[in-house]
């Protein structure tokens, strides 16, 4: 394997944009989670910490570091140490496969007085193309409960266990579910590489011959279900509300992560954040046509780039709240509903709708 | 140089946690253990230029079927629970036995192995190249390993299954 500085270079760049965006979005989502609801439940919110409690989540994330950190004597210590970095670690990495821009050639770029990419480089604005991104994403997702099944466990709470065990069993059951609705995106494309999926929906439906609607999956009537699925069981995979059932305050005190305090509880925190915006990423990469601007052919330049990044930025914040606006908006389930939902209507109608989607594709209508 | 770096990293955390999985007292931490070895497992399917297989190693082992296990460890909630005493023949045949078991698994295959270097690529490991060979070359295996979880799927419910008697309510 050559080493090109270059390359490598380039590699840290993209992780470090990828990086900051999804370390940024916490705080950002606090505030926007905080706000959101005190707009839907139709009072003030936060509104004293800097204009429009803009620095609200500053001031929470310096309370949280001035908490006395505590580890309950019977937990077991280790454990309970490094399941919020376990939480954390598939949130930061599953991001690394999805596209976040259209590539643009790189030349002449001149700084600190040296030439850079005097020889044309494709930029490719996203950190591992790689072509199972499909499966290394669920791989992650498949690694996601970890991290509460073994805080809840290390604890040493049996409401902690109860949340555990409660998010084990929900994940689980989401997952396959996730799985067969992403299958129909794939089926489309003909890819797990990501970078294809989202290349294949920059074109045109044409109707009538005259009204042309961006090749986006979402457009198309065979993805409406696997869209739905994949949307409401990303909720149920990201534990938000109202498939909570790992914290469920009501019932478990705060689930999983009662035990937790300070930095560790803002791991938690964190993570739940990043997944949620994973998640939104996903489902605008496999349905929304990922960084695609409708009717506008991104040219391969530096512009196109940075608008189509902009395209994805709304597309993934205007999911994000509707993560937020869903949680205040609809109660939590009872929990055997949620295991039916996922097991007796999501599972078959997922794999029912595999066969309705390869039946439009071997028909040329997607 | 780099290649050989992370292969030898991975497999001795590999072999490590695999050790651990064997001798930690606490279930939950075996189970654990053994995620992190499957894990590292995956790494190595990665060096062999295998990503399709690496990523179905993370999902179905380390992922779902892990997963299960400590649910079912947690819902048995074996952490206190010692381990009833043995007795000192029962320890003396175990370790035996494993021990001429293991001699003579390394006697054999140091005798009769032949060891070749892997054939020079390119692989076909992408998705589509595999799921071809699944269904023309070995339909039939595939099949009849459906057929198998299926019978698997079916003895699992005919064990578990409820009565169909009304439950009787407490007075």
């Amino acid at each position: 394997m050559p080493f090109d500085p270059t390359d490598i270079t380039l590699s840290i760049v993209k992780i470090a944009i990828v990086l900051g965006a999804l370390l940024n979005v916490t705080p950002i989502m606090v505030w926007v989670e905080r706000r959101g609801s005190a707009l839907i439940q139709d009072r003030p919110g936060p509104n004293r910490v800097g204009p429009f409690g803009l620095l609200q989540s500053f001031a929470d994330a310096l309370k949280f570091i001035l908490k006395e950190d505590i580890v309950p004597q019977t937990a077991n210590k280790f454990l309970y140490t490094i399941a919020p970095a376990i939480g954390l670690l598939p949130a930061l990495t599953t991001i690394a496969v999805v596209p976040w821009g259209r590539e643009f050639v790189l030349h002449d770029i001149h700084f600190f007085g040296r030439t850079f990419f005097t020889t044309a480089r494709l930029f490719n604005p996203i950190v591992a193309d790689l072509n199972v991104g499909l499966l290394v994403v669920f791989a992650l997702a498949s690694l996601s409960v970890y991290g509460i099944v073994v805080a809840g466990w290390s604890s040493n709470n049996k409401y902690s266990l109860f949340g555990g065990i409660r998010a084990s069993a929900q994940m689980i059951s989401y997952e396959l579910a996730l799985t067969l609705a992403a299958v129909s995106a794939l089926l489309a494309a003909g890819s797990l590489r990501l970078t294809d999926v989202v290349w294949r929906q920059t074109g045109y439906f044409v109707l009538f011959d005259t009204i042309k609607i961006p090749a986006w999956n979402c457009f198309s009537p065979a993805m409406w279900l696997s869209m739905i699925i994949f949307f409401v069981s990303g909720f149920a995979e990201t534990n938000r509300l109202p498939f909570d059932f790992a914290e469920a305050e009501a019932e478990l005190v705060a689930g999983y992560h009662t035990e937790y305090s300070s930095m560790k509880f803002a791991l938690f925190f964190m993570g739940e954040y990043m997944a949620m915006t994973t998640m939104s990423a996903l489902v605008t990469t496999l349905f929304l046509g990922g960084w695609d601007i409708p009717w506008y052919n991104e040219p391969a330049t530096f512009v196109g780039f940075l608008l189509s990044a902009l395209a994805f930025v709304v597309k993934v914040s205007a999911l994000l709240f509707v993560f937020v606006w869903v949680r205040w908006t609809i109660p939590r389930l009872k929990y055997d509903i949620l295991m039916r939902l996922g097991w007796k209507v999501f599972l078959p109608l997922a794999v029912l709708n595999i066969v309705f989607v390869a039946f439009f594709i071997l028909k040329g209508w997607i | 140089m780099f290649e050989y770096a992370v292969f030898f990293f991975f497999a001795a955390v590999a072999v490590i946690f695999a050790l651990v999985v064997v001798l930690h007292r606490n279930p939950v931490v075996g189970a654990l253990s053994l995620v992190v070895s499957f894990f590292a497992l995956a790494v190595m399917y990665v060096l062999l230029d295998a990503p399709f297989l690496a990523a179905l190693q993370v999902i179905v082992y380390a992922g779902a079927i892990m997963v299960l296990f400590l649910f079912v460890i947690m819902l048995l909630n074996l952490q206190h629970m010692s381990e009833p005493a043995t007795r000192p023949i029962q320890q003396f045949l175990g370790y035996t036995t494993s021990a001429a078991f293991g001699i003579g698994l390394v006697y054999y295959l140091l005798k009769y192995a032949v060891f070749t270097a892997l054939p020079s690529g390119p692989f076909h490991t992408e998705a589509s190249a595999i799921g071809v060979a699944l269904f023309e070359s070995y339909v039939f295996p595939f099949e009849m390993v459906s057929i198998l979880l299926l019978a698997a799927i079916v003895g699992a419910l005919l064990l578990s299954a409820r009565s169909v008697a009304p439950r009787e309510v407490a007075p």
